[in-house]
């Protein structure tokens, strides 16, 4: 029976080195599988400012100024831009002000990443590309390696030859039973 | 053991510091020559199917899954959508604001007046703004780039 002791040897030791990622790919698994109901990358806060006139003689530089003066933005502008004849769009770090020369509203859309579920995401949707695919491809064969290897830890009525063996049937039938229901009919 | 974990985290630490100022995205850009938007839109015909390079500044993002950009043109009142497959490539909402070099295919999209309502609603639902269906009284043909890569300068 040296194999088996092996296997937990190496399931233990592949098992330490998985651990950290799991627990990442867990925490991004949850927050993009919910993506439908809320942004899993950031909090974005929008504040709409409704202004009593706007200029209509000013250019856009003028008017940048006179908008960012109106909200009380201080920070460097990045950038500004006109997409249409009644919208002018300015940019500053982490703000996005969006004027309607027609309604005079100013739209401020704050964004803020969402500390360490931002970071899993870009790693378990594998944002980086490069040497990352690698890495989690390795990760994916650790994964199947301690799913394969934990079936034969131990031996006995507990082990794969008894109620090992139905644990893993059902564990196998929740996937076809969702397959037969969603994919099939 | 330790000395391995130590080793690791020192090269991870120096490749970190050597990490260039433009982020590419993608595919390598191939294309030396630039195209403006404005001569796409002049004559789009003459684009539709062909790879272009574009620069512009980032007007939106895809809030969600960072799967388009909205590109500025070189003229008032103009912009592009740069579309790429989902999860292929992944622009940050920080990159709003910041210019880039776009390269893609152009693509015709011709849409009946109830794609695109329920384009412009999807749109809407995805950065979490108003839609008035009204607004759109009749089918339209957009125009976008199928990206394949970029690079957004800092």
């Amino acid at each position: 029976m040296k194999w088996r002791k092996w296997l937990r040897i190496l399931h233990r030791d592949i098992g330490y080195l998985a651990t950290a990622l799991t627990v990442i790919y867990a925490i991004s698994g949850v927050a993009v599988n919910h993506v439908g109901d809320w942004n899993p990358n950031y909090r974005i806060e929008k504040v709409i400012i409704e202004l009593d006139s706007i200029p209509s003689n000013y250019e856009k530089e003028e008017m940048v100024k006179y908008i960012l003066s109106e909200i009380g933005e201080t920070r460097e502008v990045k950038n500004s831009f006109r997409p249409d004849p009644n919208r002018l769009d300015i940019f500053v770090e982490g703000n996005t002000i969006t004027v309607n020369y027609e309604t005079c509203e100013v739209t401020q859309e704050k964004v803020v990443p969402r500390p360490i579920i931002r970071e899993t995401n870009f790693l378990h949707l594998n944002a980086p590309k490069k040497v990352w695919t690698y890495v989690a491809d390795l990760f994916a064969v650790a994964l199947a390696f301690l799913a394969i290897s934990g079936l034969f830890m131990i031996k006995g009525k507990n082990g794969i030859t008894g109620r090992g063996a139905w644990l893993t049937a059902l564990g196998l039938i929740i996937p076809i039973v969702f397959l037969l229901l969603y994919y099939y009919y | 053991m330790k000395k391995l974990i130590l080793s690791v985290l020192v090269i991870f630490l120096m490749a970190n510091v050597v990490s260039a100022k433009d982020k590419k995205y993608g595919a390598t850009l191939t294309l030396k020559e630039k195209t403006k938007i404005s001569d796409i839109y002049a004559n789009p015909q003459k684009y539709v199917g062909k790879k272009v390079l574009v620069e512009g500044m980032l007007l939106d993002v895809c809030a969600k899954r960072g799967c388009w950009v909205e590109l500025s043109s070189d003229k008032e009142f103009q912009k592009i959508r740069v579309k790429v497959n989902d999860g292929e490539i992944i622009f940050p909402m920080e990159a709003k604001g910041k210019t880039g070099l776009f390269e893609g295919m152009i693509q015709e999209i011709k849409l009946t007046k109830e794609q695109a309502i329920e384009r412009a609603e999807h749109h809407a639902e995805e950065q979490g703004t108003k839609f008035d269906p009204s607004t759109i009284t009749e089918g339209t043909t957009l125009y976008q780039i199928k990206g394949l890569g970029a690079v957004i300068k800092d």
